[in-house]
Formats: C-alpha cells, sequence, structure tokens
C-alpha cells in the first residue's frame, strides 16, 4: 500500500450567516367563540375558495365568531399590517407556495 | 412566511398554510425569519393545485384540515414551540475542509463527492478550493478578503470577497474575471436588488448578465457567434461561479428552499455574456445608465424563465429588413404587455406600487448589422426606445372598458409614477394612444452576436415582488490583471 | 523547491476514420454554350442572388443555358441523377 497519502484542504464555499435570537409564536387564544378571525389571502390562485369553505366551516362551530378577509402583497405590507392587526384576535395566513 | 412572522412579531397569534412541496422552504424560512416553532398547517400540493379553481372541488380538502387550523390557533404552545432553540438556524463553522487519500484523483473525487453531498456544488465536477488556489484567485482584485458586500437571500449568508473568490475558485475561473464576478454580486447584494424572488421562486426565473466595456475583450469573452452557449471560459466561468455563490453563500437547495419547479434552463451559468463592442455603432450599454462609456460594467437582471424568451428573427433565419424586425418587436410586445394592463390596476404582491405584475421591463438583444441598419435609420438607443414606446401604444378607442378601468385606477392608485402621469391622463381619451410599457425607458438594448445574427429579448416585472428593482449595472472596480477595471 | 507533479491526462476526443482526398473534377475551359445548373438549397434569399447571377451570366455567355432546380439542404441521390446529366457545370449555394 502507498505510504504517500494526498490531503488536500479545502475553504468552505458557504456564506456566514449572522445569528439572530429566535422567537416563540405568540401564546394561542383559548377558542374562538365570539373572536375576530382574520384570513389573509396572498393573492395566490385558489385560496379564495379555500377560504369561503374554511368560514363555512367555522361559523358552523363558532357561530359567534367573525372573520375578516384581507387580500394583500405575497408579503403583508407594513400598512395592511397596522390597519387589519386591530380588527383582529388571531389569523390564518396562506397560501404558501 | 415572512408575512406571517412579520404578523407574529406584531404579537398576533396565527397559522401558515402552506402546500406540502413547499414544506422544507417554509420550515427552512421560518427559523431564517426568527420564529422556528411557528405554527403551519400543510395541505397537500397534489390536490390544493388540482382542486382549487372552485368552492365545491377545494371542499374536502378544506374539511380535512379544518380541525388541525383550529388546533393551530387555539391549541396551547408546547415547551418546545415556547422555547425555541437557539441552534435552529444551520450554521457554517467549518472553515476548511480536509480530504485525505490514496491518490490526487481519488482525493479529487472524494472532495467533489463530499461537496455535493453536503449540497456545495452544483452538479458538475468542481476545481478543489484549496488555500492556495483561492490565494491565486483572489491576486486578481486589489479589494480586500473580508470586505463584505452585503447578504445574499434567502439565508441572507454574508459575501465576502474571499467566499466569491472560493465559489471562483470551484467554477474553474480566473483571477482576471473575479473583478467581474464581484460586480455582480455587487448588484445581487444591494439593498434594493431583489434576489429573492429569482433565488427561491417557483417561478423559475433566471439571471441575465452582460457585460459591457473594455474589460470583456481583456478578459477573452466571446461575443460573436454562439455568444450564448458552451465553449469559452470567460463566459461559462463567470456564470458558474455567480450560480455557485448565490448558491452556497444564499444556501439555496432544488426543492428545499429554491422552489424553481422546472428548473432553470442553462442552469449552471445562467445566462451570462457580454456586448460586440467592436462592431456596435452605438455607446455601450451602460453608457446609457449614467456610467462613462470607457469604463466597464456588469448589468444584472432577473428574467422569466422559458415561457418568455421572444424572438424577432434577423439574420440567417429569413431575409430581413430593419423595418421588418422592428415591427416584429413592436407586435410582440403590444401582444404581451397588453395582456398585463389588468394587473396594473392592483397595488401588486409586494411592498412597492405595481410591483409583481402589470408594466414590464424589457432587455433586448440586437446583433450588430441590424443596429448598423437601425443607426441609418437614425436611431440611436434613445431614439429607438421613443421609436418603439410610441409604435407600441394601443388606441383608446380599441381598449376594452376593463383595460381603461385598470389604468385609470393605476394612474389614482399611483402604480403609474408621478412622472408619467400626465402622459397616461392625455391618452386616456378617445383618440388618445396609451402606451403598454410605462416608460420608453423600459426598453433595454445590448448589442450582441456575430453575423447573422438574431434579435431576441428577455422581460421580467418593471418592479420586483421583494424589492425596489430587479435590474441593476454596477461598474467593475479593483482589478490587478486587466487595465480596465482597475479603477 | 517544491517536487513537480505530472499529471497524464487521455485526450477525449473521438478517433475520426480517415478519409480518401480526392481531387474536384476536372474544370470546363469556358462557359460558351454550356449548360450551368444553379443549385438553390433553400435558403431564403439565394433566388434573388441566382437571379442576377443569370443575368450576369447571359451577358458574358450569350450562348450559356442555366438549369435552376431548388430542393433539399443536400440534394437527394434522386435528384442529383436526374439533374447531373442536363448540365455541364453547377453552382450550389448558400452555405449557411
Amino acid at each position: 500500500m502507498s505510504e504517500n497519502k494526498v490531503e488536500l484542504k479545502l475553504l468552505n464555499p458557504r456564506g456566514v450567516i449572522e445569528a439572530q435570537p429566535m422567537s416563540a409564536p405568540n401564546p394561542r387564544i383559548a377558542d374562538l367563540v365570539g373572536k375576530r378571525i382574520g384570513l389573509y389571502w396572498n393573492s395566490k390562485p385558489g385560496m379564495d375558495n379555500f377560504y369561503k369553505v374554511f368560514e363555512e366551516l367555522l361559523k358552523e362551530k363558532y357561530p359567534t365568531a367573525t372573520t375578516t378577509l384581507l387580500r394583500g402583497a405575497f408579503l403583508i405590507r407594513d400598512d395592511d399590517a397596522e390597519t387589519w392587526l386591530p380588527q383582529i384576535d388571531t389569523f390564518v395566513y396562506g397560501v404558501g407556495d | 412566511m415572512a408575512g406571517t412572522v412579520k404578523l407574529e412579531k406584531l404579537g398576533k397569534p396565527g397559522v401558515f398554510i402552506n402546500c406540502t412541496t413547499f414544506d422544507d422552504d417554509a420550515k427552512s424560512a421560518s427559523a431564517d425569519n426568527g420564529i422556528p416553532t411557528l405554527r403551519r398547517v400543510k395541505i397537500s400540493s397534489q390536490e390544493f393545485y388540482k382542486l382549487r379553481g372552485k368552492v365545491e372541488t377545494v371542499r374536502p380538502l378544506v374539511e380535512s384540515v379544518f380541525d388541525d387550523i383550529i388546533n393551530a390557533l387555539t391549541k396551547p404552545l408546547t415547551p418546545e414551540e415556547a422555547n425555541p432553540s437557539q441552534d435552529m438556524v444551520e450554521q457554517e463553522d467549518q472553515v476548511e475542509v480536509s480530504v485525505t487519500a490514496e491518490s490526487y484523483p481519488a482525493a479529487a473525487e472524494e472532495f467533489n463527492r463530499i461537496f455535493l453531498e453536503n449540497r456545495w456544488g452544483d452538479g458538475l465536477p468542481l476545481v478543489p478550493p484549496t488555500p492556495e488556489r483561492v490565494k491565486w484567485m483572489l491576486s486578481g482584485t486589489k479589494r480586500s478578503p473580508d470586505e463584505a458586500l452585503g447578504k445574499i437571500n434567502p439565508k441572507q449568508g454574508a459575501a465576502t470577497i474571499e467566499k466569491i473568490a472560493i465559489n471562483a475558485v470551484m467554477a474553474g475561473a480566473k483571477p482576471e474575471y473575479l473583478p467581474v464576478i464581484i460586480a455582480v454580486i455587487e448588484a445581487l447584494t444591494d439593498e434594493n436588488f431583489d434576489d429573492l424572488h429569482i433565488l427561491a421562486s417557483a417561478g423559475s426565473f433566471n439571471l441575465l448578465t452582460v457585460v459591457s466595456g473594455p474589460i470583456a475583450e481583456e478578459i477573452g469573452m466571446e461575443s460573436g457567434i454562439g455568444f450564448m452557449g458552451h465553449g469559452w471560459r470567460p463566459n461559462n466561468t463567470i456564470g458558474r461561479a455567480i450560480r455557485l455563490s448565490t448558491l452556497n453563500i444564499g444556501q439555496t437547495w432544488p426543492g428545499k428552499n429554491d422552489m424553481a419547479l422546472t428548473g432553470r434552463i442553462s442552469p449552471h451559468t445562467f445566462f451570462t455574456f457580454c456586448e460586440n463592442a467592436d462592431f456596435s455603432p452605438w455607446e455601450p450599454y451602460h453608457a446609457s445608465r449614467g456610467f462613462k462609456a470607457d469604463e466597464s460594467c456588469v448589468t444584472v437582471g432577473s428574467v422569466h424563465g422559458e415561457s418568455q424568451l421572444n424572438h424577432f428573427y434577423g439574420g440567417m433565419i429569413g431575409t430581413w429588413t430593419a423595418e421588418g424586425v422592428l415591427d416584429r418587436m413592436v407586435e410582440d410586445l403590444v401582444r404581451t404587455d397588453r395582456r398585463g394592463y389588468f394587473m396594473w390596476g392592483t397595488k401588486g404582491v409586494g411592498k412597492y406600487l405595481g410591483s409583481g405584475g402589470g408594466a414590464m421591463n424589457h432587455m433586448i438583444i440586437l446583433f450588430p448589422e441590424l443596429v448598423v441598419e437601425l443607426e441609418k435609420m437614425g436611431f440611436d438607443q434613445k431614439g429607438l426606445q421613443d421609436e418603439i414606446y410610441k409604435r407600441t401604444a394601443i388606441p383608446y378607442d380599441d381598449l376594452t372598458p376593463a383595460e381603461r378601468k385598470s389604468i385609470q385606477t393605476a394612474i389614482e392608485l399611483g402604480v403609474i409614477p408621478a412622472d408619467r402621469k400626465a402622459v397616461f391622463a392625455e391618452a386616456l381619451k378617445p383618440g388618445g394612444k396609451v402606451p403598454v410599457l410605462i416608460s420608453p425607458e423600459n426598453l433595454h438594448f445590448f448589442v450582441a452576436g456575430g453575423a447573422p445574427g438574431c434579435a431576441f429579448s428577455f422581460n421580467y416585472y418593471r418592479i420586483p415582488p421583494y424589492n425596489r428593482t430587479a435590474l441593476m449595472t454596477k461598474r467593475i472596480t479593483g482589478a490587478t490583471l486587466t487595465k480596465a477595471g482597475s479603477a | 523547491m517544491s517536487e513537480k507533479v505530472k499529471l497524464e491526462v487521455l485526450n477525449p476526443r473521438g478517433v475520426v476514420e480517415a478519409k480518401q482526398a480526392n481531387a474536384p473534377a476536372p474544370r470546363l475551359t469556358d462557359l460558351a454554350g454550356k449548360r450551368v445548373g444553379l443549385y438553390h438549397n433553400g435558403k431564403p434569399g439565394l433566388d434573388n442572388f441566382f437571379t442576377v447571377f443569370e443575368e450576369l451570366l447571359k451577358n458574358k455567355y450569350p450562348t450559356v443555358k442555366t438549369n435552376l432546380i431548388r430542393g433539399s439542404f443536400e440534394i437527394t441521390d434522386k435528384d442529383a441523377e436526374a439533374w447531373a446529366p442536363q448540365i455541364d457545370t453547377f453552382v450550389y449555394g448558400v452555405g449557411d
């Protein structure tokens, strides 16, 4: 067997990512009775139909819950978020594709 | 995902719905954006895309995930969710990787195996980035290896000169190409450039890089026959270095967070070429962007994927006249851009008004003979922009009511910028002619190719989804091995 | 001084079977009274080229006859066999 091994030292081509502090999601609301549920539609096709069915099912299960549908950019704009958030207690955001 | 994180950080609990194909991407993005345990509900990609067209057809899918959504909104966070690990974003701690084998060929094979398994390569064999080789590569620039240009999406990896040099070695580039590669990365990391959409979107968007100015010839780039193809070391390795840099520094991988559904045409090199300065009577492209004609620059632009390359012929494909090619260009622009009118009257899909739809930018490649003929007709770049802008305008009386309404809304919303409002307001009357482009400056001409040649174009959104622009020109600087680009 | 490294690598190019080199056919001494074939391989614009060529040819050689055929990029065997007896020489275009 050959005594002469070849060693290649190679530099890492990957970019260093600055570590940022990780946060937890917000505490959940206990239930949806009488709550205001925001439905955010990021404009991807078909999500409006998805939400129509979701709203029907939601109102069957939680008759006193209300919904607010907002259609906006892929990434919700700052002004939309500021206006919308005070109107809701929780939200659904879709769709990731 | 980033939108959901934004709302959570503003204090509201919520859930993100994502399709199964995008689940790894969503998981990765939630960590990238700082809430790794953000609640998500998956819906089947196969079912959603097929059934979403009607309420009745999508109903079973919604019913199947309804309880999951409710639970995501109401079940208390688990201890693990409430205390996410700070290690949930992968970090690259290794500065150096060592490979030992019985022989050089075995070591080279092992290096390639490791790099590809780690997802640090593009599928083709790589040149080993040894410290010596990287030092050799860095001899092409006077800039410091530690200089950080900015961050590359989606993982916001830091693009330093050294990291770019490492990837340039892997690509098989030479040191004299490095200043060009650096200038491209400067564009991609510019705070106004949307690199996220082109690097991560399902739309398989591509990247156009055009080098203009004397450096192209100095480093041996090909601008004649076959200028967009294989065979030319500078053209191909510059493109490959950009591809590897974005892949490694931005840490993307197909199907994980680079969601290009079909992959990109010319995936290893993007579309990388240079202007043919020898045969063009016009000033180089970058002169139209405010740079000096004798400087060397790169122009970097996102372009649509395989569906949007428009061919205007010329050259050997048929007998041609400049007027005939111009007619084809006009006809094509009207046909494709008129389809976008309906989106003008919406705010768009991004932060900036008019983003991700509606009006376009067109990057048009003209062959030298055609430019000579256009020059004889009295057109320089600006004149041609104005001429095409005028010819592509559609008579008001031919517009549908919906089109007129959309354009009017675009004026009112501010999608049409203030400096163009008067043009559109004046056009939007009986007898007027309504442009399909916001401005003549949305037409960008590059002269490239040999004799015979072809004219063709790419296009992309005037304003991209995630930032202000996806088309930028940067000056090449810091070169040590060429006269051009040395300042 | 560091040791030199020798890399022996194999040639990746395909081997091409050597063909015998032949000379073109002997030329005519002049074109007076001859039959000149004009082969149009279908590429746009060659018809216009040949129109002018024929005029110039007939100016210079009033007794010459021309025989234009239009065919595929590479003349088929059938066309070649039918045409060759009708001509004394030919012009074939265009390579692009």
